[in-house]
């Protein structure tokens, strides 16, 4: 029991980085449509900012996290700026700022291994390496402060898209463009605004799971294929869903992985098998967007 | 009968080129050739019928693990075993064609992308079957009627791949078919009114091209004589998508000088630059849809254009 337990915290902690991955895809395709694939490389570049921040300077952990977050927000900021808005702008299909973002996954990736080489880089976690038991509950420290900050961060999305009318000034972008832009809402604004929060929201990602991965130039595509399945099986409608989605996976992966008898190696096909039936079965995922409102 | 006997001729002449290589150059051009092949046909799945596929290398690797199956652990005979593998490709394509084409737009593409990953956890969990990471070695080709092809000859079997492809995807391009596939690729809805089958033309599309990446990967198990998981990852998928984009998406000609330059530009880097040249596959990447979108071929034509207009 004890060790069932345990692989709920675990597996509650690594839903909540796919969680946060998957919201980082959701805040760009929802008002935009766009899918991302550098949102893992953003997450990399998190964990990244992390071993510079925290292993080489040694800021205290907060400030550190703070200025990874601020200098992500600009990344993905400037990523808009350099390459989507000039397409979107142009009216170029659909498809080619997916392209072009593609490509910025490729640099964003080897300039890192130009920087910093090829082996992994170690990054502290928050409250050192500890147990902590919460009643029948244990895991790691870091565990516990993963699942705390995601649920901050999906608290403070929801109220931002049910509650400010920035937020549902996205809500508007994504039900109709046209109409949105035609009721006064910067469409140019909504879109940076998208991308600069969403390269946060990877970064946050990226600097949590670090401690327990360490800062690997490769990190990358891994957690975008889990975020993006996490994103396709709570669906792309709601924030929620995101983190329905994130822990759904997680508990799928860690239960095979633990207790089917199937060899740990493809226990590892276990997230993609889910993304191939849910997008074939129910490509809405499993919570629906809300109608519009009046 | 102009085009046969240019293709008769660039046959001849691909293949003379194989018999003045050294040992070394030889492995560089068949693999520019096989690289060739395969963006032709991805350049038919996604330039020309506009199906984001990241599945295309994988048809490539299943071709390749296919016919070392066949061969080595059945013990089929290589016609027999030829004749089966590309009948295997054809039906695997097809079982992942019918659900995957139904997708649209960036789900195909995600699936894809899951079927590629899926296919390296099966082949690093084949056990004996697909030699697990360390994959399958030390094998050859085995005879046929006494005869082994070995050699420039073996390179000849390539250029013949590399010809029969464009000629066949060429004359495809040309049908009724190709027509159908542009008309659905530029507007489902349009097509479908003007009586185009939608679903059909798109399976057939993909099932297509997918089988001939299936069979120029059981050309590739013989160049290298080894094949393991790490081959037919996603970084060469992706390198296949940025070589049509690059030489210029929706045409043949593009295809080519996509595949020739990005194949030969680590070769020509990697001495400067050593392993970073992924970094200037991505700023190339990046440049062409910011600015050429139509590819390196559409600069040529307008050059060409530039040339004829006074």
């Amino acid at each position: 029991m004890t060790d069932f337990l345990e692989l709920v915290v675990g597996a509650t902690a690594s839903g909540c980085i796919y969680a946060l991955a998957a919201l980082s895809y959701l805040l760009i395709t929802r008002p935009t449509g766009i899918i991302n694939f550098a949102v893992g490389e953003w997450a990399m570049l998190g964990a990244f900012g992390g071993f510079v921040a925290l292993s080489r300077f040694a800021l205290p952990y907060a400030l550190g996290m703070a200025v990874i977050v601020v200098a992500m927000f600009f990344v993905g900021w400037a990523t808009e700026r350099l390459a989507v808005r000039p397409l979107v702008e142009r009216g170029a299909p659909a498809l080619a700022p997916i392209l072009a973002l593609l490509g910025m996954l490729v640099v964003f990736r080897e300039l890192v291994s130009l920087g910093f080489g090829a082996d992994p880089q170690p990054v502290p976690p928050s409250f050192g390496f500890g147990r902590l038991e919460i009643g029948p509950l244990a895991g790691s420290h870091q565990s516990f402060f993963i699942i705390g900050v995601t649920l901050s961060v999906f608290a403070a999305a929801w109220y931002f898209f049910e509650r400010t009318l920035a937020g549902r000034s996205f809500e508007a972008v994504a039900l109709d463009r046209r109409a949105a832009a035609l009721m006064g809402i910067n469409l140019r604004r909504v879109m940076s605004l998208a991308f600069a929060a969403s390269a946060a929201v990877a970064a946050l990602a990226g600097v949590l799971v670090a401690p327990n991965v360490s800062a690997h130039y490769l990190m990358g595509l891994p957690l975008a294929i889990q975020g993006f399945t996490a994103l396709v099986i709570g669906g792309v409608g709601r924030v929620e869903g995101a983190l329905l989605g994130g822990l759904i996976l997680a508990f799928a992966e860690q239960f095979t992985v633990r207790y089917a008898p199937v060899p740990p190696g493809l226990a590892m096909g276990v997230p993609l098998v889910l993304l191939i039936v849910f997008l074939l079965l129910r490509p809405t995922g499993l919570l629906r967007a809300r109608e519009a409102r009046a | 009968m102009k085009s046969l006997a240019g293709f008769v001729l660039a046959a001849l002449v691909l293949s003379a080129v194989a018999f003045v290589l050294g040992s070394y150059q030889t492995d560089v051009y068949r693999k520019l050739l096989l690289w060739i092949t395969l963006a032709l046909s991805y350049n038919f799945l996604f330039g020309i019928a506009g199906q984001v596929a990241f599945s295309h290398f994988t048809f490539y690797g299943i071709g390749a693990y296919a016919i070392l199956i066949l061969l080595f652990q059945l013990g089929l005979p290589l016609p027999l075993a030829i004749a089966a593998g590309i009948a295997l490709c054809v039906v695997l394509a097809l079982v992942v064609a019918i659900p995957a084409t139904r997708l649209e737009g960036f789900y195909l593409a995600l699936a894809t992308l899951a079927l590629a990953q899926l296919f390296i956890v099966v082949l690093n969990e084949g056990g004996k079957w697909t030699g697990a990471s360390g994959g399958l070695a030390n094998y050859r080709l085995p005879d046929v009627f006494g005869v082994r092809v070995t050699g420039p000859w073996y390179t000849v079997v390539i250029v013949l791949l590399m010809l029969g492809t464009l000629a066949t995807l060429w004359r495809l391009d040309r049908s009724w078919f190709g027509r159908a596939c542009r008309a659905v690729r530029d507007d489902p809805q349009a097509a479908q009114a003007m009586g185009v089958d939608v679903a059909r033309t798109r399976v057939i599309a993909y099932a297509l091209t997918s089988a001939m990446a299936g069979v120029a990967g059981m050309v590739y198990a013989f160049v290298d004589n080894t094949v393991n998981p790490p081959i037919f990852g996603l970084e060469n998928a992706f390198l296949l998508l940025f070589m049509v984009i690059v030489g210029g998406s929706g045409r043949h000609a593009g295809a080519i000088v996509g595949a020739v330059l990005l194949y030969l530009m680590p070769l020509v880097l990697s001495p400067l630059i050593g392993h970073h040249h992924a970094l200037v596959f991505g700023v190339f990447m990046v440049v062409v849809v910011l600015f050429q979108p139509s590819g390196l071929i559409g600069l040529w034509d307008a050059l060409a254009r530039r040339r004829s207009a006074p």
